[in-house]
C-alpha cells in the first residue's frame, strides 16, 4: 500500500513536483521548505535541472546535514561557481529564470501576494518581513511557486492588505491542496486525499474553483526515501509544525 | 592618510561614526554580517542611525532593540532559520519609532549601483504591479530608444558609511571574502566612506597570488580592523557556522534585554588588547 502524506510531506513533495527537467530553478532566503523541495527533487527524480540558491550555490551537493537557514553557506558545498545575489536577480530580469520559489504571507485569487503588512502599510498592525525579491522577480520570471503552511481565510484572501508583488505566480501549495493558475485565477488542481473539497472551501478566503480537482497522487517511494534522508530525525517537520485545520463538522 | 593608519581598533573605528549617519551593512541574514561592529555601535550608544541592507536580520534587529535606529531601507527582514520574524525590528516599525523605506532587494541594490556609478538613478527590472513603487513614489519611464518598454528608475542610495565583514585583509586594506559576496560589491562601491572588519590579517603577497579574489581593493578602504569571530552569532564560511543556540537565546531572552547576549560577544575578549 502506498504511503500517505503527512501535512509536512504534502507541502515539500508538492513543491518538488513543480520542478521540471532542464530548467533553471531558484530557492531563496527564509525558504526552508523550497530548499528541502529542491534537494528532494535532486535525490528523487531521474532528471537534471539547474538549482541556484541564495547562498550563491549552483547545483550544490550537501556533505552533511541540511542547514536550518536556507541561505546557509553549506548550500555552496560542491558548487563549481559562485552565483551571488545580484547575478540571480539580473538573470531573472533578463528572462533566464524558469522557476522561483517565492514566499508570501497572503495570496489572492489572482495570485498577487502580500509580504509587507497586516493592516495599513503606513500604520501596520503587524510588520511582515517584506517582499524580498518578489516585486522584481514575480513579473520577470517564467513561473513562480509559493507555499503556505497555514491554509486559512487569513492567508488565502479575497483582498490583500497590500500588494507586494504581482506577476507569474503559477502554483500555490498548502497542506490541503495544490493551486494552479489558469486564465489569471487560482484553481484547485489537486487536493490532499485526507480532506474534501468542501472542507478546503470552508477555510479559503476567496471563491474556490475546484471543478477539475482530483486527489493528489500519493507520494512515491523515491520521494519518501529522499525526504527521510533530508530530515532523518524529523527536525524540519517538527519546526514547520504543519497541522490540518479543525474543520466544522 | 598613510596606508598603515587604516588599521585600528573596533572601538576607534566605531567612534568615527556620528549619530544620525546612514550605514550600509554587508552580508545577508545570518551570514557574514559585520555583527561585532553593530554591537559596538550599541556599546557606544549611537543614535538615529539609518540602516541600509537588502536582507538584514540579526544586525538590524539588535540595533532596533537597542534604540539606535531611526530609519531603515531594506528588502526583507527576518532572523531566518526557523526563528521567524525579527521581533525587535517589527516592534520598532509598528510603534512608529523606526521609519521604513521598503524595497524589493534588487531595487535597493539598483539604488546602490546608481550611487556606485555616480548617476542619479538606475533602471531596474520588474516592480510592475507592486504597491512598493507607490509608497516610495518611484517613477517609471518608457524606453526612449524605441521599444517603449516601461522601466522603473530607482534613485541613488549613497550611504555615509558602509561596513562589510571580510574573511581576510592585508595591511593596506585589501579585502577578500570566500563564498558568496552577497550584495557587498554594490554596497562597497556606493559608500562615501568604506570600513572593513575582517577575521584575519594576511600578507599582501597572498593577495598578489590571487588578485581575482580581492573583493575590495585597499585604496577604497578608509578604515579597517581585525575582529576574529566578527560575524558571531552568524556564520562565516568556511570557518564557522551559525551559532543557533545563541540566536535562540537572543530571541528568547525572558527579560527582553540584550545584555546577556551582548555579554557573551567574542569581541569583548579583544578589548584592551592591541589589534593593529
Amino acid at each position: 500500500m502506498a504511503e500517505r502524506f503527512t501535512p509536512f510531506s504534502y507541502v515539500v513533495i508538492n513543491l518538488a513536483r513543480v520542478i521540471r527537467p532542464d530548467e533553471v530553478t531558484f530557492s531563496g532566503v527564509n525558504s526552508t521548505l523550497p530548499m528541502l523541495a529542491c534537494l528532494l527533487a535532486k535525490r528523487a527524480y531521474d532528471f537534471d535541472f539547474t538549482w541556484l540558491n541564495v547562498a550563491g550555490g549552483v547545483d550544490a551537493e550537501l556533505d552533511g546535514p541540511v542547514p536550518l537557514s536556507s541561505g546557509d553557506p553549506a548550500l555552496m558545498h560542491g558548487s563549481a561557481a559562485v552565483f551571488p545575489n545580484e547575478e540571480f536577480y539580473d538573470l531573472c530580469t533578463r528572462g533566464g529564470m524558469d522557476l522561483c520559489f517565492l514566499g508570501a504571507s497572503q495570496i489572492d485569487a489572482t495570485g498577487a501576494t502580500n509580504n509587507s503588512v497586516i493592516g495599513d502599510w503606513h500604520s501596520p498592525k503587524v510588520r511582515l518581513p517584506g517582499g524580498g525579491g518578489s516585486a522584481v522577480m514575480m513579473p520577470t520570471l517564467r513561473r513562480a511557486a509559493t507555499w503556505r503552511t497555514e491554509h486559512s481565510a487569513r492567508t488565502l484572501v479575497d483582498k490583500l492588505f497590500f500588494q507586494t508583488a504581482k506577476g507569474n505566480l503559477q502554483t500555490v501549495v498548502t497542506p490541503l491542496c495544490v493551486f494552479d493558475k489558469r486564465d489569471g485565477r487560482l484553481v484547485v488542481e489537486s487536493y490532499n486525499p485526507d480532506v474534501t473539497v468542501d472542507q478546503i472551501r470552508s477555510v479559503t478566503g476567496f471563491t474556490l474553483d475546484a471543478a477539475t480537482a482530483k486527489p493528489t497522487p500519493a507520494p512515491t517511494d523515491a520521494e519518501i526515501a529522499a525526504l527521510r534522508s533530508l530530515d532523518p530525525d524529523g527536525r524540519f517537520a517538527a519546526d514547520a509544525n504543519i497541522q490540518l485545520p479543525e474543520f466544522a463538522a | 592618510m598613510s596606508r598603515k593608519s587604516k588599521h585600528t581598533s573596533l572601538e576607534a573605528l566605531v567612534e568615527r561614526i556620528p549619530d544620525g549617519s546612514s550605514i550600509g551593512l554587508g552580508g545577508s541574514f545570518l551570514h557574514r554580517g559585520p555583527f561585532a561592529f553593530c554591537r559596538e555601535l550599541i556599546r557606544q550608544g549611537k543614535k538615529d542611525l539609518e540602516i541600509i541592507k537588502a536582507s538584514p536580520g540579526y544586525d538590524l534587529d539588535i540595533l532596533c532593540r537597542a534604540g539606535a535606529v531611526r530609519r531603515v531601507r531594506a528588502g526583507i527582514v527576518a532572523l531566518e532559520g526557523n526563528f521567524g520574524l525579527a521581533g525587535g525590528y517589527r516592534k520598532a516599525v509598528e510603534s512608529g519609532k523606526v521609519e521604513l523605506e521598503e524595497h524589493a532587494c534588487m531595487t535597493l541594490v539598483a539604488g546602490l549601483r546608481a550611487a556606485g556609478a555616480g548617476v542619479p538613478f538606475q533602471p531596474v527590472g520588474g516592480v510592475h504591479g507592486s504597491q512598493i513603487a507607490e509608497v516610495n513614489g518611484w517613477k517609471k519611464i518608457a524606453d526612449p530608444y524605441g521599444t517603449n518598454q516601461e522601466t522603473y528608475l530607482i534613485p541613488a542610495i549613497r550611504p555615509d558609511f558602509v561596513v562589510i565583514h571580510a574573511n581576510e585583509i592585508d595591511a593596506t586594506g585589501n579585502a577578500r571574502v570566500f563564498g558568496s559576496p552577497h550584495w557587498d560589491r554594490a554596497m562597497s562601491r556606493a559608500a562615501r566612506t568604506l570600513f572593513v572588519t575582517a577575521e584575519k590579517l594576511v600578507e599582501t603577497e597572498r593577495f598578489r597570488e590571487r588578485p581575482e579574489l580581492t573583493l575590495v581593493p585597499g585604496f577604497m578602504v578608509s578604515g579597517c580592523c581585525v575582529i576574529p569571530n566578527g560575524a558571531w552569532p552568524g556564520s562565516l564560511a568556511p570557518d564557522y557556522s551559525v551559532t543557533y543556540d545563541e540566536v535562540q537565546a537572543y530571541v528568547d531572552d525572558a527579560e527582553r534585554t540584550i545584555e546577556p547576549h551582548m555579554s557573551r560577544a567574542p569581541e569583548l575578549k579583544l578589548k584592551g588588547s592591541n589589534h593593529g
